[in-house]
């Protein structure tokens, strides 16, 4: 007896790994759809990197990156790591935690500690939840950012103590005024080895007299207000992860967290503050997540596996519906383009030019993140977001260009001639098996007939990619 | 600092010279390679790459006298763009090499620009990333082919004389060689980069052996950049990776291993002293914090006095030992002893 391997609907593969990748290239759509859904589900969340360029490598050439002291080099050495991962999703899900955990070197100055915490999240962010927030409290990029060194036992800063409830972990509405404070007291003492130097350089923004140095939690027992404390109605002497174990056990923090990673990966919520006003777009969904983190013991990896296996993802209404970040459009583009092989100066530029469609990594807006969803879009980062991929996919120099129209023909031509339908149909299937309108298609085709369609030349076909990441579809994931 | 001292000798620290200044005058900013002029003079290449007012070289000693700075960003006659190497010939002059341009710029001992020369290409003569120079003592000039995987040796007016090794893990192939020494007999020493490891070869390129493994322990090295050996024959690396120096005797019997112990120098002091309140910040800052991290990159991010990138070495004419602590923006000094 022979049995035929399961194999999962190409189109929804392509949805896969728009949400959970960068989208894919042809070999990745291939893949995941010979096997099914639930694997591909399973293995694009079990991947560990196997192929992001050494970082002696990317050290020795960008010598700016060894230190990491400006945000080009801090983003420049993430974007070589975006590009280059086989694991990919887990470079989404650390823009997820750049954006929930929004935090800037802006105010930070050094990357260093920046990319400290990037470490961090790829260690702990796919784990249990309050291992994730009681490594957050630690990170020192964090306690830095929200003022947590200024935090005493004898006069507290609530900076902190208020975000990890209203923007980290519960949302506004389900803790009081009291329980910031309470909240805060039980974080006293969480700061940074020498604390007093570090925040004055900070302050001054001074590499002298020897460079920057990447802070180092510390637990000052001393500044620590030990006393007791009553928080979301428990009392007993509470230190911070006490305070974590907590928020963790609550309800809203399930529905808070399940609400971010449906903002995130499937459909463009309501922007964050308005949350306690209005209920979230997708109960269901919501629900599918909440069990899935309480039955876990509060595990994100869980969460987005049921996310991902759930109809409310897998429905073609959720297909195509969420406007892609410049950071995924500048990613998915050159994933599919190649030339990060090796160390290139191009880095530089491809960061800023997410940074002019508006999303500067490292460098959130506020301790909010990013709004995403429609705010991405302005007549300005349009003409960014076009200019880039054009300018990306339209280089016949590139060896992944080539080879992507050397894909194209052969599949265009692959029941003979190849006429301007078949191109079509072969340029957006390789560009990550994109859906367009009717009449995107027919415009598609009447350009691909301007051209010699039987014979295209590359710079014919290149020309045609051009012209479909300049369309409406493309800016959707 | 010194961890072990098998053959009863220690490499003992000295003094710190330097200061990081991003945009020129007094100080360095990147620091990746080193000369020292028979006088004593140190020229100082300054990578900066982020800063590119900071790429130049100065020129200081090891009493931290300054003297002055000389070279640009920039592609013009005299100027670089990735400055990797430097050295003095018999003649008195400097070269640089710029393993973006491609080329070798040659400089009277004030930096006046004299002459430039270099092609890219991987063909005899032609060169692809020089990263390291070398004089012979019968003048010819030695230079790292870094990204042909070979030596090449050069008359000082950049003519092709011959060449060695190539592309490999082999005894006298390599893996993108970066830093080069000669020592008292002409015997050339190469840190063969990407293969762990550090080549001898005879003056005339002949392959003799080979030191070094994969690791972090004793004798293994992680991406080693720089060789220097001193007037005994003593041979240190500058363990790149593993963000410290070992030293060997001449039969590669380890010696030491120097991870850095840098103080404050006198421009720091003066930097300080100028500035109040980082000074009186300053008067409670321990620089050698217990670290929670295993990767020596990111434990050298935290330790101010440890190497942090340590790059370039060189041996004065005092034999003492000079290292470009390159992320840190200055140069740590060192001196063999017996006990």
């Amino acid at each position: 007896m022979t049995t035929t391997p399961a194999r999962t609907n190409e189109s929804l593969v392509a949805h896969l790994l728009r949400r959970a990748s960068f989208g894919g290239t042809t070999q990745e759509l291939d893949h995941f759809a010979s096997i099914d859904y639930e694997s591909a589900v399973d293995e694009l969340l079990d991947a560990r990197d196997t192929t992001a360029m050494p970082q002696d490598i990317v050290r020795r050439y960008h010598v700016n990156m060894s230190d990491l002291r400006t945000r080009p080099s801090s983003a420049g050495n993430w974007l070589y790591h975006m590009v280059n991962t086989d694991a990919p999703f887990v470079e989404k899900m650390n823009l997820f935690w750049h954006r929930v955990f929004a935090t800037g070197q802006t105010k930070l100055i050094q990357g260093k500690a920046m990319t400290t915490q990037l470490d961090m999240f790829r260690e702990f962010g796919l784990g249990k939840f309050d291992e994730l927030l009681i490594q957050l409290s630690k990170n020192p990029a964090m306690i830095m950012w929200l003022d947590n060194q200024d935090n005493h036992k004898a006069s507290i800063n609530e900076n902190f103590g208020r975000e990890i409830l209203e923007l980290f972990a519960m949302g506004v509405g389900n803790y009081t005024e009291e329980d910031i404070k309470e909240c805060s007291r039980a974080f006293t003492g969480w700061t940074v080895k020498n604390t007093d130097y570090m925040a004055l350089k900070m302050r001054n923004n001074t590499m002298r007299p020897y460079g920057y140095i990447n802070w180092q939690f510390m637990f000052d027992p001393e500044d620590h207000d030990d006393g007791e404390k009553t928080f979301l109605g428990e009392t007993g002497n509470f230190n911070g992860e006490d305070v974590i174990a907590i928020i963790c056990k609550q309800p809203a923090t399930a529905a808070f967290v399940a609400r971010h990673l449906y903002h995130y990966f499937v459909a463009d919520e309501l922007p964050v503050p308005q949350w306690p006003h209005f209920p979230p777009l997708n109960p269901e969904a919501m629900k599918v997540m909440t069990d899935a983190y309480f039955e876990s013991g509060y595990s994100i990896k869980a969460m987005l596996r049921a996310l991902f296996l759930s109809d409310s993802f897998k429905s073609e209404e959720a297909w195509n519906a969420r406007v892609k970040s410049p950071i995924e459009l500048v990613v998915g583009t050159l994933r599919l383009a190649g030339g990060y092989d090796s160390p290139t100066g191009d880095v530089y530029g491809h960061i800023a030019a997410a940074g002019y469609m508006g999303q500067d990594i490292y460098a959130p807006p506020s301790v909010e993140g990013w709004m995403g969803g429609a705010d991405w879009i302005s007549t300005g980062s349009m003409v960014q977001r076009i200019n880039f991929a054009s300018d990306i996919v339209g280089d016949v120099n590139r060896d992944g260009i080539v080879e992507l129209i050397e894909r194209v023909r052969a599949d265009a031509e692959a029941n003979g001639s190849a006429t301007p339908e078949s191109l079509v149909r072969a340029s957006l299937k390789h560009l990550g098996n994109i859906k367009v309108s009717e009449d995107t298609a027919n415009g598609l085709a009447d350009f691909a007939s301007k051209g010699d369609s039987a014979n295209p030349s590359n710079e014919h076909i290149a020309s045609l990619l051009q012209l479909i990441v300049a369309t409406r579809e493309y800016q959707f994931v | 600092m010194t961890t072990s001292n098998q053959a009863k000798t220690k490499v003992n620290y000295v003094d710190t010279v330097g200061f990081g200044a991003d945009v020129g005058g007094r100080g360095f900013h990147i620091p990746y390679d080193l000369s020292i002029r028979p006088d004593g003079r140190i020229y100082v290449v300054n990578r900066s790459p982020a800063h590119r007012v900071g790429i130049r070289v100065g020129i200081c000693d090891v009493n931290h006298g300054w003297y002055h700075e000389f070279g640009s960003d920039g592609t013009g006659d005299g100027q670089f763009t990735g400055p990797t190497a430097i050295t003095h010939g018999p003649d008195d002059r400097v070269y640089l090499a710029d393993e973006e341009l491609n080329r070798i710029t040659v400089y009277d001992p004030e930096g006046e620009f004299i002459s430039k020369w270099g092609e890219q290409g991987s063909e005899p003569g032609q060169i692809s990333g020089p990263s390291g120079l070398k004089f012979t003592s019968n003048g010819d000039l030695l230079v790292v082919d870094h990204l042909n995987n070979r030596i090449q040796r050069m008359t000082p007016d950049g003519e092709y004389i011959s060449h060695f090794g190539s592309e490999g893990s082999g005894d006298g192939e390599f893996n993108l060689p970066w830093g080069i020494d000669t020592d008292s007999k002409d015997n050339i020493y190469i840190a063969d980069w990407r293969n762990d490891r550090i080549q001898r070869f005879s003056p005339d390129g002949a392959f003799i052996d080979a030191h070094g493994s994969s690791g972090n322990g004793d004798n293994e090295f992680n991406r080693p950049s720089d060789v220097a050996v001193d007037q005994d024959g003593y041979i240190y690396v500058a363990d790149w990776g593993n963000q410290r120096v070992q030293v060997f005797d001449g039969s590669w019997n380890f010696v030491d291993s120097l991870r850095g112990a840098a103080t404050v120098s006198p421009w720091a002091q003066d930097y300080l002293n100028a500035n109040a309140d980082e000074a009186e910040a300053r008067a409670r800052f321990n620089s050698f914090v217990e670290v929670d991290a295993g990767d020596p990159h990111e434990i050298s991010s935290k330790v101010e006095s440890y190497f942090w990138d340590p790059t370039a070495i060189e041996i004065d004419p005092e034999g003492r030992l000079i290292v470009t602590d390159t992320l840190r923006h200055r140069l740590q000094i060192y001196q063999r002893a017996n006990e």
